[in-house]
């Protein structure tokens, strides 16, 4: 229980809020990586997920990508990256990005294949080009999913880039790295309890972003009928009346 | 229930968002705000000492080594204490590992932590900053033998002091080098350098030893030196290596199971009288401590290497050059 007070006064220290080892410049050092990880992953997997949706063409590409992505473990990546590009972010930002692709790719590309075709059929049968219905059809009605699926990666990203500190990148994993090096258990502790709720913050904002980003007349059909397409709408979370 | 979830939730998220943001313009010029100071104040402290001007060649290198460091006596805080010196950064690796290597072949890091003998600075061709202040506990090479066998035989003592008297740090380094990244054979690496050194052969030993070794490969190429260098004069040696650590191999050598061992002078006195802290930086006074503390154990220590194997500053050769550094306490002068 005495752990408490440590830990307490380790964030009441403003020693530890100052210079680089602070927990500001940790944080900015933890979120720029992550966010770039997943602003690049995002970057490559969506425009692909979405050519794969629309032709159909590539399906089997894109699953065998996101299969082999997730079954790499992230430690050993940054373990062989760091033969190659030596310590620090250089390392841990391809590592970080091999972890993104393939749940914005599955999702993109589930969430267009799913899309009612009567609507697509509807919309070409408007007249529509067939980037047209990409982009004012099947991206609008696919969104809730592919957002769920940046937010599995943005989540996952934000937890696994605490390893960076191991092979010498900053990062709030430096308090845990550090920690144990010290044997100094409110260092521990308070780096996990910052990685913990930053990646909570993650899942809100992504939340946040869903509910504004989603057209006004799909919101009403998720209220009523949630999207059940994909293997990520499980967890995008129910959307307020 | 939900509403209030949510509230908690969207609260934390916005603290934390805001920490982060605020974080991001703060964390940098709180950064460059943290290493300006003690680049501009630091060297005026030095100064008065060196009396010199301008900020320290030490400033504006970052130093690299185990997340300890900065906590450590041997480390962060000695520099600072006894050799007055502050660095630009401090870059937070391993203990004289893979991470640290790489940070200095990669040039993230200016001055590196790694292990006096440590094969990477061969390799590499890193240059070890002598420790002119002596900062580190002296871990020099030093054999300990049976006192009942260096009594017996004279020359035991004398063949294994002039191994001692040839073995260089550089020499140590370049060994270890060859048997764990070369990997030649601790035998064929043994014999080439019982052959560089040129030990004389005087001959006219006689009788058996055993030398024996912990698992550490450095003591056991020691031994295997210590093994050749004894047979060349005559002596029927029998090699008892990788026996474990001290533990195991302390009571061996009192028992008579082994005759002879290599240790660090420092590190083994300190196992020997119960971490009662009498090693010093001093190689002369802690081997002679050694030789008090072995005695009622019927052990004797003989003469100590120039080799150690202990914390070692090191930089890159282009760093040394550019700097002219050959001591750690050239890192405390001027810039420019």
């Amino acid at each position: 229980m005495e752990l408490i007070g440590e830990v307490a006064a380790w964030f009441g220290d403003p020693t530890n809020w100052a210079g680089t080892p602070g927990i500001p410049n940790r944080m900015f050092e933890h979120v720029w990586l992550s966010g770039l990880a997943v602003l690049v992953g995002t970057a490559v997997a969506l425009p692909l997920g979405l050519a794969i949706g629309h032709t159909g063409r590539g399906a089997f590409l894109a699953v065998t990508v996101a299969n082999l992505g997730r079954a790499l473990p992230s430690y050993s990546l940054l373990l062989i990256f760091f033969t190659f590009f030596g310590i620090g972010f250089a390392t841990a930002f391809p590592a970080l990005l091999a972890l993104t692709i393939p749940p914005i790719l599955t999702s993109t590309h589930i969430g267009v294949k799913e899309v009612d075709r009567d609507m697509v059929e509807a919309g070409r049968g408007m007249g529509m080009t067939e980037v047209q219905l990409l982009r004012r059809v099947e991206l609008p009605m696919a969104l809730p999913v592919i957002i769920a699926g940046i937010r599995t990666a943005a989540v996952q990203v934000v937890a696994t880039a605490t390893l960076a500190a191991l092979v010498g990148g900053g990062g709030l994993g430096r308090f845990i790295v550090d920690g144990f090096a010290l044997q100094r258990d409110d260092r521990l502790v308070g780096g996990a309890i910052l990685v913990a709720a930053l990646a909570l913050a993650t899942e809100r904002l992504f939340t946040v972003l869903e509910r504004r980003l989603i057209s006004a007349g799909l919101r009403a059909v998720v209220a009523t009928k949630p999207l059940s397409v994909g293997p990520f709408a499980k967890s995008g979370s129910p959307i307020a009346p | 229930m939900r509403n209030f979830r949510t509230a908690t939730l969207g609260a934390t998220m916005l603290a934390l968002l805001l920490g982060a943001c605020t974080s991001g313009g703060s964390g940098s010029s709180a950064s460059t705000a943290a290493s300006e100071p003690p680049a501009s104040t630091a060297p005026s402290v030095e100064s008065s000492a060196e009396a010199s001007a301008g900020p320290s060649i030490a400033s504006t290198l970052v130093l690299g080594g185990p997340p300890e460091c900065p906590e450590r006596p041997f480390c962060l805080v000695g520099l600072e204490k006894t050799y007055g010196l502050k660095f630009k950064e401090f870059t937070p690796l391993d203990a004289g590992g893979p991470l640290t290597v790489q940070a200095l072949t990669g040039g993230q890091i200016q001055v590196g932590l790694l292990f006096t003998s440590d094969p990477a600075i061969a390799v590499n061709g890193f240059v070890l900053l002598q420790d002119d202040k002596q900062l580190q506990l002296a871990d020099n090479l030093i054999p300990v033998v049976r006192k009942e066998v260096a009594v017996a035989n004279p020359l035991v003592a004398d063949t294994l002091n002039a191994v001692m008297a040839k073995l260089s740090q550089a020499e140590l380094t370049e060994l270890n080098k060859a048997v764990t990244i070369d990997l030649t054979p601790t035998a064929d690496a043994a014999k080439a350098w019982l052959t560089k050194v040129a030990i004389p052969a005087t001959g006219g030993g006689s009788g058996s030893l055993t030398v024996g070794s912990t698992n550490f490969y450095e003591q056991e190429i020691l031994g295997e030196i210590f093994a050749q260098a004894l047979e060349a004069n005559g002596f029927t040696v029998e090699r008892k290596f990788q026996l474990g650590n001290r533990e195991i191999v302390f009571p061996a050598l009192e028992s008579g199971e082994i005759d002879i061992l290599a240790e660090y002078a420092a590190t083994a006195l300190e196992f020997v009288n119960g971490g009662a802290g009498q090693a010093s930086t001093d190689p002369a006074a802690t081997s002679a401590a050694f030789v008090t503390a072995l005695e009622p154990k019927g052990l004797v220590a003989l003469e100590y290497a120039e080799a150690t194997d202990q914390n070692g500053f090191v930089v890159t050769k282009a760093t040394a050059d550019q700097y002219g550094l050959v001591t750690i306490g050239d890192l405390a002068k001027p810039a420019s």
